[in-house]
């Protein structure tokens, strides 16, 4: 077809707007159904992080907003006894290599201590074969946290001297999870009443790793003595 | 309360509602862009350019130029478009659309505007324009500058940078090639292979840089 | 050119990866394991051969001037309603296939077989081109993520049979511009004989 300015507008317009419609009509009829797989997904792994149970499970939500981005503790009960808190954080104050990265983290109290009994990755941008490796089973940081008490942690990858076993060349990936982790505890704090205040906090992640140090070079049993004290 | 192990900013923000994001400074940003995160040499966004018109240093420092330009004007208008229409319309959904109408459109105007205004600047960079369009990198960097959350000053000296990377990687890789026509490469190698073996070796140096700034 | 030939050329003679050296982009960014090779293949194939399809009944109204635009206004669109559309039904695909969709837009392969196909053939056949050359570039992207994955993780399609041993740097940017550049000496000895 001939370009004349009149048909290039016209063509270009009417093929824009036709393509604009069709998107815009996609959209709509699936932005529903969206959502709710989404919600799906979500409530699935409020479940999937935690220890199975018997029974019908009786979920209580709890919600801090912080700047644009929501903290949700959800409280999960069976039977009348706890189960557990599973908590929906992003990494606040890190960036992921793409975004935010969303995790599930799922703690449990047994004998008076914490310990975090599962995680899910909800929602990540990382690099495909890198970052986004974090959504294997058994991958490193997942080890890192499974089992362990939040509170002996420290939330940073190994190579910033955190106890975060860092996927293989994503540094930047396993600080943002690292953050995310971190940002869960709090919110379960949180939501606990349990929150330190601003004066306790220590002021970036590495400054308890001097006392960390000391620790790892006492005697095993010194340690123990020290865990039993306490 | 004990010592605890979590950082002051998290505890700020569930104390007040408020995040203050770790702050990027500009400088971090231009030397992560140009360097650290070559567009091409670590992001491979904008290889076919990169393939295609470094066989001299003259053309690639042309290519680079206009890439600059054009990547300037198009971060400014697609922040723009994406803080004053796209969100506030919550038609987030349309970015892939409208950004590449809207590099389209930018790279026919500054044609037209070159022409009329400056027919040497014109000569200069007038036959990389239309290559422009297809060039994945400005599409891709348009996307993740909003993706980054950047104000505006940040938005256009992020893409800015990352042109610049992308000049300086094209123009080190020309004048790598030019030496290359003269040696004896062997037959099966020769054009896109050696090309390609040549870019992994300067990616292997780009990936010194790694270390050298925190990164945004 | 018969019918099983537009299928078959993408796999040798019009390769898409090395012979037309096309969609570089994505074809270096994803192919840092065999399954991730595949599932960007697979995901391209899809948007190519409906791109195709479109394109070429449109073909008659384009003016000249204008084509590229209006060819990359009907790919974006394709690459935003399948990526909703998966999203919505096939949430489990989407998973696995979802961070690809997006970088299908900045593939020069549709827009290059948009413009070198589509445009000058008839539907039937431009869909048949999008099946060749989709095939051609899963396979192409296949292999190079599976010679990447063995290099630099050890494994397979996951299947781990060497960890920690293998230099990571295959995974890495390098890595990618070294193995496509050596597999494509070796497609072109190959494919001369």
């Amino acid at each position: 077809m001939k370009s004349t300015l009149k048909n290039m507008v016209l063509v270009l317009f009417s093929i824009t707007a036709v393509a604009a419609l069709l998107v815009g009509l996609v959209n709509n009829l699936t932005k529903g159904t969206i959502a709710e797989t989404e919600q799906r997904n979500k409530d699935l792994a409020k479940l999937e992080v935690l220890p199975k149970f018997e029974g019908e499970a009786e979920l209580q939500d709890t919600t801090r907003m912080i700047g644009d981005f929501n903290i949700n503790v959800t409280t999960v009960k069976a039977g009348g006894n706890l189960v557990g808190y599973a908590v929906e954080a992003p990494s606040i104050t890190k960036n992921g290599y793409g975004d935010r990265i969303y995790l599930m983290v799922g703690f449990v109290e047994q004998e008076g201590k914490t310990t975090i009994s599962g995680v899910k990755v909800i929602s990540q941008k990382e690099t495909p074969g890198l970052g986004a490796n974090m959504l294997n089973p058994g991958n490193s940081l997942e080890k890192s946290v499974l089992g362990m008490s939040p509170a002996e942690l420290k939330f940073a990858v190994k190579k910033d001297n955190g106890s975060f076993d860092a996927l293989t060349g994503s540094t930047i990936s396993s600080r943002a999870y690292a953050n995310a982790v971190e940002t869960a505890y709090a919110g379960y704090l949180w939501a606990k009443g349990e929150l330190p205040s601003e004066n306790d906090a220590v002021s970036g992640a590495t400054t308890t790793t001097e006392a960390a140090e000391n620790n790892n070079q006492m005697e095993p049993e010194a340690q123990k003595g020290e865990v039993s004290n306490e | 309360m004990v010592e605890t192990n979590i950082s002051k900013e998290v505890i700020q923000g569930f104390v007040d509602g408020t995040i203050n994001v770790e702050s990027i400074t500009l400088f971090a940003v231009v030397i992560g862009a140009i360097f650290v995160n070559n567009v091409v040499l670590s992001q491979f966004l904008g290889i076919c350019p990169f393939l295609g018109v470094s066989s001299k240093v003259d053309t690639s420092l042309g290519m680079g130029m206009a890439v600059t330009f054009v990547m300037a004007l198009a971060s400014v208008v697609t922040w723009t478009l994406q803080n004053y229409i796209l969100v506030p319309f919550g038609i987030e959904y349309m970015q892939t659309i409208v950004f590449i109408l809207v590099i389209a459109a930018l790279v026919q105007m500054v044609e037209i505007v070159l022409k009329k205004v400056s027919p040497s600047l014109y000569q200069a960079l007038g036959i990389f324009l239309p290559l422009i369009t297809t060039n994945c990198a400005v599409l891709g960097v348009a996307i993740i500058a909003v993706q980054k959350d950047f104000d505006l000053l940040t938005s256009v000296v992020y893409s800015v940078s990352i042109a610049v990377g992308f000049a300086i990687a094209l123009v080190l890789f020309a004048g790598i090639r030019e030496r290359l026509e003269v040696e004896d490469v062997p037959q099966g190698m020769r054009g896109v292979p050696i090309a390609l073996i040549t870019a992994g070796l300067l990616a292997m140096a780009f990936m010194g840089f790694a270390n050298v700034v925190p990164l945004p | 050119m018969s019918k099983l030939q537009l299928i078959t050329k993408g796999i040798i003679k019009d390769n898409p990866t090395f012979v037309l050296i096309l969609g570089m982009c994505p074809t270096l960014g994803v192919t840092s394991s065999a399954i991730n090779g595949m599932g960007m293949g697979v995901a391209t194939m899809a948007v190519l051969i409906m791109s195709n399809m479109v394109i070429s009944m449109i073909k008659g109204i384009v003016p000249d001037k204008v084509r590229i635009p209006v060819f990359i206004v009907v790919i974006a669109s394709f690459v935003t309603i399948i990526e909703m559309l998966m999203k919505a039904y096939v949430p489990a695909l989407y998973a696995s296939l979802g961070v690809f969709i997006p970088l299908i837009v900045v593939n020069c392969v549709i827009l290059g077989r948009a413009e070198a196909f589509a445009s000058k053939n008839g539907i039937v056949d431009s869909a048949l081109d999008g099946i060749g050359i989709g095939l051609g570039f899963t396979l192409s992207l296949t292999v190079i993520g599976a010679v990447r994955e063995i290099l630099g993780a050890g494994s397979i399609f996951g299947y781990t049979f060497a960890a920690d041993v293998m230099p990571l740097l295959f995974i890495l940017a390098p890595g990618g511009f070294l193995v496509l550049g050596y597999l494509m000496v070796l497609f072109n000895k190959i494919a001369k004989r």
